[in-house]
């Protein structure tokens, strides 16, 4: 096997800028994705809650979980690659296109889909993903704390809110850190798949090598490490976030 | 009860597991023997000398040189020409759909014998494998919106263009606005390219007249202009072999001649792009 790495030397650009692309975009996925797994965790996970005393609020509590059922089960039921081509060709140009633009039309539209359509997309389509895989993260966390935490707590007079803020979140968090770690260690992987709709990100540098050299080995080597490096530094930060072993109460 | 059916249950798993450690046993028990008849089948095999089934690959999202019809069957002008030539040649071929990406790798670890998928014939790509007589002449194309003002391709130069990934038309951008240039948007596909354009992600799409001008006659709502620029050399397509593999090269190229002889060439041609190759070079044909 002869490796020619002198073939990567022209691209170097390309692969800076394409790193930055990815961490930017796993960065946004990760901060949207967590919001928006914790609004949906504490919605589908409301059902053991003391229901409200509202009738209107009961029965908005029952819609918001009836559409997070169907949000996670469409977003974790199918593959990601198909949800960013779904996002970037099918969805974006309903609302942005510049005739026919529902949201954005016009030269603005034209503007957005070129300098940040396939970003936007992306980390639309990634957020979202990672959005049902955390709130399902977030739903068996709070469920893992048992019940008689949350009645002990109203016992004591805590609200549900309280309850959840002070007594059982503190609790479930350290349960759900692995998995969160897991869902991030995915997120940066998986940001590959948006090289599909022409974003220049870590992927996309590799291909454009291979696409030039038909040559393999070298570009997907060299990502491959880059990823490694990704990973193993969201890692290390998480392992700072977990509790060292007498606060787990060892 | 619980405790009764947890034993049934490891008992039930640990048959199965003996079960397929004996199947597995048995196989491998059983592998020589075939093993050592097979000399014995490929000595007795000239005799009937059972026909090799060539397998093409193609990248089958590239109309209208190949792509997949609603019975799952690849069509196009390279299909029909190859089934043509391997008809004269008498040759077996199998298509198989194979991504652009990496199709160039195929050959040369011998997963395709063939490749047929409006490959243009280039130095770079000689020095890796071995091309038949060009079977199609081809040209760039530039596609931009119908309102748009470029007129040719060096006013491409600051704008975003959006090509497929290791195509002549990503060679052809690259080479313009320079190797890591941000401005140049690769697309798994043509078609994907040209969507693209049609959502204003990017000003222009280079790629082969063909693909272009199938895509604008099939999405008339898309509302393109073509752009021919005599700026982009010509281009000429190619089946591809293994470098080295003369031997199927050369029944290629005698069924091509035989095609082009017999006229079987010229309908095709005419099926697929209307007028006749002969009189008018289809690169000049089809983008004007």
């Amino acid at each position: 096997m002869d490796l020619r790495w002198e073939i990567l030397v022209g691209y170097g650009p390309l692969f800076v800028t394409g790193l930055w692309m990815t961490v930017q975009l796993t960065v946004v996925a990760i901060v949207c994705g967590l919001v928006l797994g914790v609004l949906f965790g504490l919605v589908s996970s409301s059902l053991d809650a003391p229901a409200p005393k509202s009738l209107a609020l009961a029965w908005a509590l029952k819609v918001a979980r009836a559409f997070t059922l169907a949000y996670v089960t469409f977003f974790r039921g199918t593959p990601l690659f198909v949800q960013i081509l779904l996002v970037h060709f099918a969805v974006m140009p309903l609302l942005i296109h510049p005739d026919t633009g529902l949201l954005l039309a016009g030269e603005a539209a034209r503007e957005f889909r070129q300098s940040h359509g396939a970003f936007f997309s992306g980390a639309l389509a990634l957020s979202l993903n990672a959005g049902a895989y955390i709130s399902e993260i977030f739903r068996a966390g709070i469920q893992s704390i048992h019940l008689g935490q949350t009645q002990a707590s109203y016992s004591l007079g805590l609200t549900h809110a309280q309850a959840m803020r002070f007594i059982v979140l503190p609790q479930a968090f350290r349960r759900m850190l692995p998995a969160l770690v897991n869902e991030g260690i995915t997120l940066i992987k998986d940001s590959s798949l948006v090289s599909a709709i022409g974003l220049a990100e870590l992927a996309m540098a590799a291909r454009t090598v291979a696409g030039a050299y038909s040559r393999y080995w070298e570009p997907y080597l060299t990502i491959s490490v880059m990823y490694l490096a990704l990973t193993l530094l969201l890692s290390l930060l998480a392992k700072r976030l977990e509790a060292p072993a007498h606060h787990r109460g060892r | 009860m619980n405790t009764l059916s947890t034993r049934r249950f490891l008992q039930a798993s640990a048959l199965l597991i003996t079960g397929f450690l004996l199947s597995a046993c048995g196989k491998k028990a059983e592998t020589p023997a075939p093993a050592a008849s097979a000399p014995v089948a490929a000595a007795s095999a000239p005799a009937p000398a059972p026909a090799k089934v060539y397998v093409v690959g193609t990248d089958a999202a590239y109309a209208p040189f190949e792509s997949e019809n609603t019975q799952k069957e690849i069509v196009g002008f390279d299909i029909d020409v190859v089934k043509a030539v391997a008809q004269k040649a008498g040759i077996e071929v199998k298509f198989v759909n194979t991504p652009w990406e990496g199709i160039f790798n195929t050959l040369a670890q011998g997963d395709r014998d063939l490749l047929v998928s409006a490959i243009t014939i280039t130095d770079e790509r000689k020095q890796t494998m071995d091309f038949s007589n060009p079977y199609f002449d081809a040209q760039q194309l530039i596609a931009v919106k119908a309102n748009s003002k470029v007129t040719k391709f060096d006013e491409l130069k600051k704008l975003k263009v959006g090509v497929q990934t290791g195509t002549t038309g990503d060679e052809v951008v690259t080479k313009l606005q320079g190797k890591t240039s941000a401005n140049i948007k690769r697309f798994e596909s043509t078609p994907l390219a040209l969507k693209e354009l049609e959502s204003g992600g990017v000003d222009a799409v280079v790629a082969d007249n063909g693909v272009i001008i199938n895509y604008v006659t099939n999405n008339s709502g898309s509302k393109f202009k073509t752009v021919a620029d005599k700026a982009f050399q010509n281009e000429q397509y190619g089946i591809a072999v293994k470098k080295g593999n003369a031997d199927l090269l050369g029944k290629i190229n005698k069924g091509l001649a035989d095609i082009k002889a017999d006229g079987t060439y010229d309908k095709i041609y005419a099926q697929y792009f209307g007028a006749a190759p002969a009189a008018a070079p289809a690169a000049s044909a089809a983008s004007k």
